[in-house]
């Protein structure tokens, strides 16, 4: 895809929200994988959450990246700061707590904040991408 | 909600101070260890599992940055960084921070005090409703006006006399005529009354007001009722109201002082009401009268005039009344002014009878929302002259911090340079610089609200002379406050970012690689010397100011005033018409007299119905025996009635004939004294002693006055102020004078001070009569010096502003050498290396510092003589361009610009020219 294209669509989408260009490890990564935006960033963490119950930061990386079938450039460390606010938010909450591998790490878990939050991002998602849909669908005859 | 709970979280980390990122660490940790586990498992080795996944993570620090950013306020704590470094780099530099907050801080705190009292004497009207709707009737008249007697202050106007004093005919007469203004209400402050409250003796300011007084001002007591139109008639019970502060002082604001009885003046007064505070009557915003009485009772309490009553048509001739009105709505005061004066000519055609010879005086409507307005006459001016003074200060301390500011900013020009080009953006830059002033203004600006509390309650005691309890409160005001803290606060501002914005805005680059001796010198140091002599050209101006007051003070000092002023006590005695009237009056002075006389430690006494130097005098009209009166030429002269033994008890000379003595009586033959001048003026060439002359006559009136003989020549002397010089003036025995209505004064000539005399004074005075009280103890030197106070006044405070001048334009000098020779340190060298010798370099520093003191000082002296006519006024025995004091000030400056160029310049010779070479 091409640079120009992705950013005018970001516009278009997103045009609410700052951008945030996120450092990018390797520079062949950045033509094949999209990056993504705060803004959804916080909502994929809070839709893995509510899915998969409590996560440590490395799971949720993990899952985010899975789950976008490894199509995502994500710098797994920006989550953390992402984690915090979101946390300052109430939309998570943490906890210390044994790894798989017996280390500690942190845990998050979705709130109840978090819950409400989550679904009406969700209700704007949805409403944002139907409209984008019908875009998407003309053809010059519909529109003369 | 979100952002608030967002924010409530941060401010609460901000202020815990929860900065360690501890967790953040343990969890990256964790969280590469996890991504490297993975690596291995997909067979990297474990140092490339280990690289792949910090690659993986991202940049560690930019994530420990952005963890921190969300974690906290970063702005609120680049502002905390912002000012600990500011105030640490002031505080290093503590000589430059102390310079100019106590610049800042005399500026404010100066001007304020000045402006505050200017706006309270000047400006400030009666706490009345509506003020602004008060007018003040007033008259003008030539020399030959119908108004002969009157009780009041005239004023002089361009047609010859003025006044606010009308007669109680005459008063009546416009109030029922009067269909311009609302109605007329009269009053009249009567000045010092004896009141007795619960057996105490006490002074009382008091005020007589007609009936309608109150309820035409709109003030309604804060306790009892107003004075109604039924108190103000002949035979009502006398009425009074208190001032809020007689309340409080004489009563502890108990609620039951209504239907008190006082005595005022011997006469019981019915007190009914309490006046709410801040209300100052009519006639002054600065001062209250302590009780308001009915106009009908002035026949009782405060007797004057024919059968002592100034009311109804019994004393046409006094004019004493001080009448105001509220404006109607649609009326013109030039409307009003006309119908006004159409009455008051009619009223004085039929009461004074207008010869030939005499004028009617004409009306006219003035602005009453600041009463009578008095202090405009005594203050206007001197607070003019200060009010420029420090007004000059104020841009003097303003140019001050600009060019200390500037030099230092254009100083640390590198150092902008060198953050810029580490990455500092602009705005954080700008922001350093912007903290630091106003770190340095808020030192400042606290330093000098601090000095303009004191100076607002300091100022009023200067002002209050030493025997007179003062009454004249003087809040700081806060608008004033706002306005010059928030002009010499912005000015500091500007000054001390606009360097830095030129800064941040020239090539970084540029700026570092620039050596010293940069081509851009001449034009930075150009602004920087104008500032200086600009400063020193305020300097000079304030030095030169502050020695022409200091001089006419020195001047009024040492002028002869014509009598011994030392080991001289006064007090004053005013009988109560009501007890003795005349000619009991004279009989109890005289009873005083001898009592005092036997008293320990008194040397001698005498009476004068008038003091010296008080600003009172007495006129009398005075024939030579054998001229005939002549309306058309001056014949009167200044006299005063004194008591036996006064020459020698004032030491002032007796040149020839007798002093008064015992055997001087009411009904011995009348004798008088002449004073030197007045004798060769009205006698010339002959011998006066013997000749005869008359005096106190009044054809209209049908007094054909006294026939005195001269009996004594005695020495010329000042009279009512130092500034006035000795005038003509003849004296009478006080006995053989029609009265003492406004008392005497007593002049005793003790070696004991009259703190150790006073109590014995007291005791004999009031052996005779227990209420009567001794008022306004002090001694003639008092005296005398509470009557140059407003030149003192002056003086001490542009003496003050003066040095302080002085200081700063040292410091503006010293500054801006000081930065010249550290910017040419390098050329410097290159001179001493080529062989100029360090005398040389040291006389071209201050070769170029006493060229910007000679620009000063010239813009200077020709600012001066231009500005000094306006001071004439107030100024005594000097002439306003004093060549002397001219040349004294620009030697004064010239100096302190070599002074402060010594320093910079003694650095300059011991350069050592390797050194600075290699300094690049």
């Amino acid at each position: 895809m091409q640079t120009c294209v992705k950013n005018r669509k970001r516009h278009l989408l997103f045009s609410k929200r700052n951008l945030a260009t996120l450092p990018v490890g390797n520079q062949q990564v950045l033509k094949t994988r999209m990056d993504i935006q705060q803004g959804t960033l916080a909502l994929m963490v809070l839709r893995t959450l509510e899915v998969l119950g409590p996560l440590h930061g490395y799971g949720i990386a993990r899952r985010i990246e899975q789950i976008s079938g490894d199509q995502l450039a994500l710098n797994q460390g920006t989550l953390y700061p992402l984690l915090l606010r979101l946390e300052q938010e109430g939309a998570i909450a943490s906890d210390w707590g044994p790894s798989e591998n017996n280390r500690r790490a942190r845990f998050y878990r979705l709130t109840r904040a978090g819950r409400k939050q989550l679904q009406s991002e969700l209700r704007d998602w949805q409403q944002t991408a139907d409209i984008i849909a019908r875009f998407l669908a003309i053809t010059e005859e519909t529109q003369s | 909600m979100r952002l608030l709970k967002r924010l409530l979280a941060r401010l609460c980390n901000l202020a815990s101070r929860q900065s360690d990122d501890r967790r953040l660490l343990e969890e990256m940790e964790a969280h590469i260890s996890h991504l490297t586990e993975e690596n291995l498992r997909s067979g990297m080795t474990p140092a490339e599992a280990r690289r792949q996944a910090v690659l993986k993570f991202g940049a560690v620090e930019a994530i420990r940055e952005q963890y921190h950013a969300e974690k906290s306020l970063p702005f609120i704590e680049s502002v905390v960084q912002d000012v600990r470094y500011s105030s640490r780099v002031l505080l290093k530099s503590w000589g430059f921070t102390s310079i100019a907050a106590i610049s800042l801080a005399l500026a404010i705190g100066a001007n304020t005090t000045i402006f505050s009292v200017m706006k309270r004497l000047l400006l400030d009207r009666l706490d009345v409703p509506h003020a602004g709707q008060l007018r003040l009737l007033h008259w003008h008249g030539d020399k030959h006006t119908a108004v002969s007697n009157m009780w009041g202050i005239s004023d002089n106007v361009p047609e010859g006399i003025g006044a606010a004093s009308f007669s109680y005919p005459a008063f009546e007469q416009l109030r029922s005529d009067n269909r311009v203004l609302e109605d007329l209400f009269a009053f009249k402050g009567v000045g010092r009354m004896n009141a007795t409250i619960d057996g105490n003796a006490q002074i009382l300011q008091g005020e007589l007001v007609s009936g309608n007084y109150f309820d035409q001002l709109q003030v309604q007591p804060q306790l009892g009722r107003p004075i109604l139109a039924d108190d103000d008639r002949i035979g009502a019970p006398i009425v009074a109201l208190i001032s809020a502060e007689l309340w409080q002082r004489a009563f502890g604001s108990s609620s039951v002082v209504v239907g008190r009885t006082i005595k005022v003046n011997m006469v019981p007064v019915t007190i009914v009401g309490v006046v709410p505070p801040g209300f100052t009557g009519a006639k002054s915003v600065q001062s209250s009268p302590d009780i308001f009485l009915p106009l009908s009772s002035q026949p009782l309490v405060e007797p004057r005039g024919k059968n002592g009553s100034l009311l109804g048509a019994s004393s046409p001739q006094v004019w004493w009344l001080n009448i105001m009105g509220r404006t109607k709505a649609g009326i013109a005061d030039v409307t009003a002014q006309a119908a006004l004066d159409t009455s008051l000519s009619a009223v004085v055609r039929s009461t004074l009878h207008p010869d030939a010879n005499t004028t009617i005086p004409r009306l006219d409507v003035q602005d009453g929302s600041r009463g009578l307005f008095l202090s405009k006459q005594t203050f206007a001016k001197p607070l003019e002259v200060l009010m420029a003074v420090v007004g000059l200060v104020l841009l003097l301390a303003c140019s001050n911090i600009a060019s200390l500011l500037f030099a230092r900013s254009m100083a640390r020009q590198r150092e902008v340079a060198l953050r810029l080009a580490l990455g500092a953006g602009r705005a954080r830059v700008l922001r350093g610089a912007l903290t630091e002033s106003l770190l340095l203004s808020a030192l400042g600006g606290a330093l000098g609200v601090a000095l303009a509390f004191a100076g607002c309650r300091a100022l009023p005691t200067l002002l209050a002379n030493p025997w007179e309890t003062s009454q004249f409160g003087m809040p700081l005001d806060f608008t004033v406050l706002a306005f010059t803290a928030s002009v010499t606060l912005l000015s500091g501002l500007l000054f001390g970012t606009v360097p830095a914005w030129i800064a941040t805005r020239s090539d970084a680059g540029a700026c570092l690689k620039a050596t010293g001796p940069g081509s851009t010198r001449r034009r930075k140091g150009f602004s920087g010397k104008m500032i200086v002599s600009f400063q020193v050209m305020l300097s000079t101006l304030l030095v030169a100011g502050a020695l022409l007051f200091v001089g006419t003070l020195f001047q009024l000092a040492h002028i002869n005033p014509g009598f011994r002023t030392d080991h001289l006590v006064l007090f004053a005695i005013q009988q109560p018409e009501s007890r003795y009237p005349a000619p009991k009056d004279l009989q109890l002075h005289h009873q005083i007299e001898e009592r005092l006389r036997a008293l320990p430690g008194v040397q001698s006494v005498t009476i004068s119905e008038v003091s010296y130097i008080s600003d009172s005098m007495e006129n009398a009209n005075f024939l030579p025996e054998g001229e005939t009166p002549d309306p058309e030429k001056d014949q009167s002269a200044w006299n005063n009635a004194v008591g036996s033994g006064f020459f020698q008890t004032m030491g002032i000379p007796l040149l020839a004939g007798r002093d008064f003595n015992e055997n001087d009586t009411a009904s011995a033959p009348k004798v008088g004294i002449l004073s030197e001048s007045l004798a060769r003026k009205a006698f010339p060439g002959q011998n006066p002693i013997g000749k005869r002359f008359l005096a106190h006559f009044h054809p209209r009136e049908g007094n054909p006055g006294d026939l005195i003989e001269v009996v004594g020549i005695c020495g010329d002397t000042r009279y009512w102020s130092l500034k006035q010089d000795p005038v003509g003036m003849f004296y009478q025995p006080y006995q053989q004078t029609p009265n003492l209505d406004f008392g005497a004064t007593y002049e005793v000539r003790t070696s004991l001070s009259p703190a150790s005399i006073a109590p014995s004074l007291r005791k004999a005075v009031q052996s005779i009569d227990p209420d009567l009280p001794l008022q306004e103890i002090r001694t003639q030197q008092e005296q005398i010096d509470a009557s140059m106070q407003q030149e003192r006044i002056i003086a001490a405070l542009t003496a003050s502003f003066g040095v302080l001048a002085l200081v700063l334009a040292s410091v503006g000098v010293y500054g801006v050498m000081a930065y010249s020779v550290a910017q040419r340190t390098s050329e410097i060298g290159i001179r001493m290396a080529l062989g100029a010798l360090p005398r040389e370099v040291l006389t071209m520093v201050l070769r170029e510092a006493t060229w910007i003191a000679l620009v000063g000082i010239t813009c200077g002296i020709g600012a001066t003589l231009l500005s000094t006519r306006l001071v004439t006024s107030l100024l005594y025995g000097l002439h306003p361009n004093d060549p002397v004091i001219l040349a004294t000030s620009a030697l004064l400056l010239a100096l302190v610009g070599l002074v402060a160029s010594w320093a910079p310049a003694r650095r300059a010779a011991a350069v050592e020219p390797m050194q600075a070479l290699r300094h690049e």
